[in-house]
């Protein structure tokens, strides 16, 4: 009777509701505040207007039904909110008991199908001082319908108290409206051609609209809790903000809604932002008096033009707003999915903006009252509210969510926000504004960059000449197997050194180096600085016409190499051969710390490249840095590998003449060849080596470098990507360091220790290294916030001197400093930002120029190289996914070809672009910009739009047009929300996906994997079944067979978990004839709301029911791996039991019970670190991750299935690990009477030889196997490919036996 | 509390509208000339400072000049 009076939800609840079904248990949906009431509160009166008013409030006894039409609600009265009193008054600190009562009472998450939506405590703390509690969930309640239910009820209590003192009737007041009217509206609404036009109008209102991207970096899922500052406005910002207003002739809820917007954008570095900004919608008379769900969130896209007049952004807003409002009834939930933004991170706001001026606590009659919001629903970014009336107070609140933001970043936020609102409200322009506080500008510029270190004053030439004096008989260099010590070095490089000297060479002279890698490259580098000059590495790969420009610009006055193959040396060439082999007198004076030590030449914008000139006292504090913090000696071996025009050679070349150790020289190719590496990092037992990162990784997927031990490996170059550094510790022991510095500045500027137990994703580029600072500073050349990206500016030592020959480029890049008056800063061009520690991360380049390879390219060089081939009129290269595109507008002599072979002439083959697109002309925007928008994809392989392959593809893709209503084709990348799904289509896909394939991954997977081929796969590896939202539920496929040959069960290990057998699954299924369908059992207490098992008799019984219904007659196969044989055992006393056949009984490498009797029990941080071993990381490399927190923090940071569960689920997963001792300490085989095959990890329990098959022989007849693996890797692939086929070979042999 | 005429009602709805007060009729809604949630909030707060009996819930359910002058003809006696 109650289903026939129940009705729809409003579109407005709608839009919760599925939000809320993706996480049922996220208590974020409570909404809630308190007052606290100081002076006599008259409780009766309060409580008959708490009751009256819960009639009016016909939203407040709201009920859910969800059935098979989607939910319905209905009003039942019996829920109607009553008001609760506790006495705190007794506590040690009432107001803290108060507090966390009304945090508790929050973090109680509301079934909807029984509610109660609202709760109303009253907190006595003393007699004259109360908090009273409202707690009303979102389905029944908004912002200002709080609002008005407060007002209502301190109105009615000021009735109550007044018909008390006369004895008479309560009259008098407005009441509240009741629910029917906000139905008929919403319905109404739902069918009027307002909608349509509404809808249409946003959608040309946020055409074109830029991806989302956060204040922070991270993805915007509402936690279960959010984190919160609060703090009153100052008076000081609250009247400038007015005055503006009133100047400006705007509301000043516009105007503050615009600055703070302005604020925002900042934080994304992008041109425009598109926040969030909370409508009431409150506009009809149904609405305006009734407590109910009403309130919309509009997109807000605002692209501050920050050097305009701020008074043309501030109407631009207000106007946009105004006119947002306007259509402000059609949900943001529909336009969300009619722009396509549904699944994965896209969204369709940032940071929310909520400016509720009517929010100010109610008059009650004798009481002072201040207000306390506790929650206002989900936050999924970042939400800035602001309440009060502005002219006598107004609040700024912060709520962040707990997975974007640290405390001290909201409670920074809320502090600069305030600042920020008092200045750009009296600002004449936005760019006059600066982001960051006084105090954080200091903290930027100073307290990040105290690097002050001392340093001897001197030069390269004279630590490599103390260095060689120092151990003459020690190695000093070894190439190809042939070594030379100090004192050979010492002779050699003297002797070559005068040759020099006698060519003119000394200070600031430059020589040429044209030498492949081999003794002589060395002794030449060593040579032309124990000389006096500057070298000059020239790379013999790169064309002759490239060559020639440098050396034109360099003019060296000799060049070293073996010959002169295009002509360009001249006299100044001289060969090895005519090196003198000792030096007729010693060489007096080393070079001054300010003369140049070496020039290398970098990819220039103009087409030409550039010389970097660096100087001895720049290179100098590079290295002996280098050589104290990582401490080099003696022992030492360098690998030299990286060419010498790749400025990281130089510590390579130089660092261990300085520290004593050996420098090995690779041979000439070695460095493209991982194998190579491999064998020459064994022979030469080299301690220390490079790589930029993409080459760390194809060293990393060679065989030959696997097992490799070294002290440490460097990397820079690239970012080093948190996966690599995974796979580095997973792989090689040693230490791995991620330098980042550019050639202007001396190799490194910062450096970041990425060990094995650095979580950091994305791993920094550090610190600064000595006497050197990293600043971040915005477009205005101001510091930035912590936080915040900003350019990255580098100062100190090891700055270069400049351009060489390029006082125009010098000044462009090295800036004076305006923080400290004499000094310079070089412009990197990078984007970067702090993270809290102080910890640089970088984020990209700032402008054209791209890495590929870890080699700087400016495209205006390729672009400089096109023009000049004559081959196209017009050109643009860009770098898309570390490819080089060029479009050109080709002429009448091009061809592909004819435009590469010019580009090899001129450029090194890195900048050779990869693919050629040629355009009829360049697009360009209305205003004559480029519009790189339109330039079209370029095609390296197959595009999107590949038909579905046979199978579940193309069976799922016939769904998705089936539940859409589409004709035409459907491809196997199409989004289910991009061809027009919605949350409720979504249910209906999950249905029928469910009807064809028995079971279906799940509304969350759905979101996550919204494409046929993605949402294919899920279903596929058997996620989700008997309504397992995420893959938990108790029984999940693993593969699917043939309906008719008896499955396989597996039973979960100690983490309740199945999905760990996966590829034994397979195996399984490949190693039949007639494909076996491979179910795994996972534990039910995964469900945090079930019961815990009694015992694993009880677990099993349970199994075996489930297996019974699951494959009703036949043989039945069961096997488990560790704890999951001992069940698989029990299930078989059961299945014996109840007489059906047993078939397999597999245990991979179980023991009995007994046997954990024995043991220590383990502690609950023991238990925990399981997690780590079930999520698939090695325990033993995160030895610090020891609390729950850690663990779990550490999980969620990660990018395994486990760590990315939604937290009930997880909590589920902890659960159980955390029950599993207590279940096995208590169980007590019985015997089964068919035979056990036991699989024993052969390999495993060297400390416990007790641990053996034969333990099974009383509970069974044992059928023993041993394969040669460890314990934890039975269920991988290689153990599985020969565990596989000895079970179904025992399974056949069961189901011959007629049954 | 000071009293309100006509005119002044008028005028304080141009003003928030950003119109002329003789550019709209006694009986046309408000709302379909601009009149949004947060205008109205915005009206309504001031006309409470200033003592003047009209909330939001009157501009909500009665959206004209002429109704909410019939309420406050009412109110204020």
């Amino acid at each position: 009777m109650d289903e026939a009076r129940a009705v729809p939800l409003t579109e407005a609840q709608s839009g919760l509701w599925y939000a809320q079904r993706l996480d049922r248990a996220n208590p974020i949906f409570n909404t809630g505040q308190y007052l606290d009431l100081r002076g006599p509160l008259d409780t009766q009166a309060l409580s008959a207007a708490v009751a009256q008013a819960g009639v009016e409030a016909e939203s407040l006894s709201l009920r859910f039904i969800d059935g098979p039409d989607g939910p319905r609600q209905l009003i039942d009265p019996a829920l109607r909110p009553q008001l609760q009193l506790v006495d705190l008054s007794g506590e040690p600190d009432p107001e803290a008991a108060a507090r966390a009562a009304i945090r508790h009472e929050m973090n109680i998450a509301v079934v909807p199908e029984t509610g109660p939506m609202a709760r109303q405590i009253l907190f006595r703390l003393a007699p004259e001082r109360h908090f009273w509690a409202q707690l009303v969930h979102h389905f029944a309640i908004d912002g200002y319908g709080m609002v008005l239910l407060t007002g209502r009820i301190a109105e009615l209590y000021g009735l109550f108290l007044a018909g008390k003192e006369t004895g008479g009737p309560i009259s008098g007041g407005r009441a509240l409206a009741g629910l029917s009217g906000v139905w008929a509206d919403d319905a109404a609404y739902r069918q009027s051609d307002a909608r349509a036009d509404d809808a249409a109008w946003w959608r040309q209102a946020m055409a074109g609209m830029d991806e989302v991207i956060g204040m922070a970096p991270g993805k915007a899922q509402s936690a279960y809790t959010f984190r919160r500052f609060e703090a009153a406005l100052p008076p000081s910002a609250r009247e400038a903000l007015l005055a503006r207003a009133k100047d400006a002739g705007l509301n000043w809820p516009d105007v503050l809604t615009a600055l703070v917007a302005a604020y925002c954008r900042r934080f994304t570095g992008t041109p425009g932002i598109t926040v969030g900004v909370p409508s009431m919608g409150r506009m009809s008379a149904a609405t305006a008096r009734a407590v109910a769900m009403v309130m919309n969130v509009l997109p807000l896209r605002v692209s501050p033009d920050e050097g305009a007049p701020l008074g043309d952004y501030l109407s631009a807003v207000a106007r946009d707003t105004g006119e947002a409002r306007k259509h402000g009834r059609y949900r943001s939930e529909y336009l969300r999915r009619d722009l396509g933004l549904l699944g994965g991170n896209r969204r369709l706001h940032g940071p929310l903006i909520n400016v509720q001026p009517y929010d100010r606590p109610p008059r009650m009659a004798g009481l002072e009252v201040a207000l306390h919001v506790t929650g206002t629903g989900p936050v999924e970014d970042i939400n800035f509210t602001f309440r009060g009336d502005g002219t006598r107070e107004l609040s700024i609140e912060v709520d962040a969510n707990p997975d974007l933001y640290s405390a001290a970043e909201v409670a920074a936020h809320g502090r600069r926000l305030a600042v920020f609102i008092e200045a750009a409200a009296q600002a004449e322009r936005l760019v006059d504004v600066s982001t960051a506080t006084p105090e954080e500008a200091l903290h930027e510029l100073e307290a990040y960059n105290a690097t002050a270190h001392p340093v001897p004053e001197g030069s390269l030439t004279e630590l490599i000449a103390r260095g060689m004096a120092a151990t003459p008989d020690a190695p000093a260099l070894r190439f190809g197997g042939a070594e030379i010590d100090y004192a050979e070095l010492d002779r050699r490089t003297a002797a070559l050194a005068a040759a020099l000297r006698a060519r003119g060479v000394g200070a600031e002279v430059i020589v040429a180096v044209a030498l492949p890698r081999s003794f002589e490259l060395v002794i030449a580098l060593v040579a032309v600085l124990r000389a006096g000059g500057a070298y000059l590495p020239l790379d013999l790969d790169h064309p002759a016409e490239r060559i020639a420009t440098i050396l034109d610009s360099a003019a060296p006055a000799v060049v070293l190499a073996q010959d002169d193959p295009h002509g360009l040396y001249g006299t100044r060439l001289l060969q090895p051969a005519d090196w003198p082999s000792t030096a007729p007198a010693a060489l007096a004076k080393y070079p001054a710390p300010d003369d140049a030590a070496y020039v290398i030449y970098t990819s220039g914008s103009t087409g030409t490249p550039k010389g970097v000139l660096v100087t001895h006292r720049a290179i100098v504090n590079r290295l002996l840095w280098m050589g104290e913090h990582y401490g080099f000696g003696p022992q030492d071996r360098i690998l030299q590998k990286t060419p010498a025009t790749f400025d990281v050679s130089v510590w390579e070349f130089f660092l261990s003449f300085v520290t004593g150790g050996t420098l090995v020289v690779a041979p000439p190719d070695a460095h493209r060849d991982p194998a190579a590496i491999a064998a020459l990092i064994r022979r030469e037992a080299i301690t220390t080596l490079h790589f930029v990162p993409s080459m760390l990784g194809a060293f990393l997927d060679a065989r030959e470098s696997d097992g490799i031990a070294v002290a440490r490996v460097f990397c820079s170059g690239e970012e080093l990507p948190a996966d690599l550094r995974d796979r580095f510790h997973g792989r090689v022991t040693g230490e791995l360091h991620n330098l980042y510095g550019p050639t202007e500045a001396a190799v490194d500027v910062s450096y970041w220790p990425a060990s094995a137990d650095d979580p950091s994703r994305p791993v920094p580029i550090g610190h600064a290294v000595w006497n050197t600072r990293l600043v971040l500073l915005d477009d205005q050349r101001r510091p930035v916030p912590l936080g915040m990206a900003g350019h990255l500016y580098l100062g100190g030592v090891q700055l270069a001197r400049g351009y060489l020959g390029r006082p125009d480029l010098t000044a462009e890049r090295f800036i004076a400093d305006p923080f400290h008056p004499g000094e310079r800063l070089y412009l990197a061009g990078d984007l970067a930002r702090r993270r809290p520690d102080g910890a640089v991360v970088y984020l990209g380049r700032a402008d054209h120029q791209v890495k590929i390879r870890g080699l700087r390219i400016e495209l205006g060089e390729i672009e400089a190289a096109i023009g000049a081939s004559g081959l196209a009129t017009a050109n643009i290269v860009l770098a898309k996914d570390g490819r080089l595109v060029a479009y050109v507008v080709p002429t009448a002599d091009y061809t592909a070809e004819a435009l590469r072979a010019a580009l090899a002439r001129r450029l090194p083959d890195y900048m050779v672009p990869n693919a050629l697109v040629e355009l009829d002309a360049m697009p360009v925007t209305a205003n004559g910009k480029l519009d790189r928008k339109a330039l079209p994809e370029p095609v390296f392989a197959s595009s999107g739009g590949e038909a579905p392959a046979e199978g579940t593809e193309a069976r799922l893709a016939a769904i998705f047009a089936e539940v859409l209503e589409r004709e035409g084709a459907i491809s196997a990348s199409d989004d289910f929300f991009g061809l027009g799904g919605d949350s409720l289509s979504a249910v209906q896909l999950l249905a029928r996906v469910r009807e064809e394939w028995g079971h279906d991954p799940g509304l969350a997977a759905l979101f996550e994997y919204p494409d046929v081929r993605g949402l294919a796969a899920q279903i596929d590896t058997g996620n989700g079944d008997d309504g397992g939202d995420e893959g938990l539920g108790p029984l999940i496929t693993l593969v699917r067979g043939a309906a008719d040959v008896a499955p396989l069960f597996l039973i979960h290990p100690a983490g309740g978990l199945g999905w760990g057998y996966r590829t034994l699954a397979q195996a399984v299924s490949r190693a039949g004839a007639a494909g076996r369908t491979v179910y795994a059992l996972q534990s039910p207490a995964l469900d945090p709301d079930a019961p815990a098992p009694e015992s694993i008799d009880a677990l099993a019984a349970d199994y075996a029911r489930r297996i019974m219904q699951a494959w009703p007659q036949g043989p039945c196969h069961v096997a488990g791996w560790s704890v999951g044989g001992i069940i698989a055992q029990a299930i078989a006393v059961e299945l014996e039991a109840a007489g059906r056949q047993v078939g397999l009984v597999a245990m991979l490498d179980s023991y009995p019970a007994d046997c954990w009797r024995a043991e220590p029990e383990p502690t609950t941080s023991q238990a925990l670190r399981a997690l780590l071993a079930i999520a698939g990381y090695d325990p033993e490399k995160y030895p610090h991750l020891q609390t729950r927190k850690d663990i779990l923090d550490f999980l969620r940071a990660g990018d395994s299935a486990l760590g990315n569960l939604p937290p009930r689920a997880l909590d589920g997963v902890i659960r159980v690990v955390l029950d599993t001792n207590r279940l096995i300490r208590g169980h007590h085989h019985r015997r089964y009477g068919g035979v056990l095959t036991h699989v024993r990890a052969g390999l495993d329990h060297q400390a416990r030889p007790q641990l053996t098959p034969q333990l099974w022989q009383v509970l069974g007849t044992l059928d023993s196997l041993t394969v040669p693996f460890l314990h934890p890797q039975l269920t991988g692939a290689d153990a599985s490919a020969l565990i596989a086929p000895a079970l179904v070979e025992r399974m056949a042999a069961c189901e011959q036996v007629p049954a | 509390m000071s009293t309100m005429t006509l005119e002044k009602l008028r005028a304080d709805i141009a003003a928030l509208l950003e119109d002329a007060p003789e550019s709209f009729g006694d009986d046309e809604n408000l709302m379909d000339l601009g009149l949004d949630s947060m205008r109205a909030m915005n009206l309504a707060m001031q006309w409470d400072e200033d003592g003047v009996p009209l909330d939001f819930a009157d501009l909500a359910e009665a959206p004209t000049v002429a109704g909410l002058w019939a309420l406050l003809s009412e109110r204020q006696g």
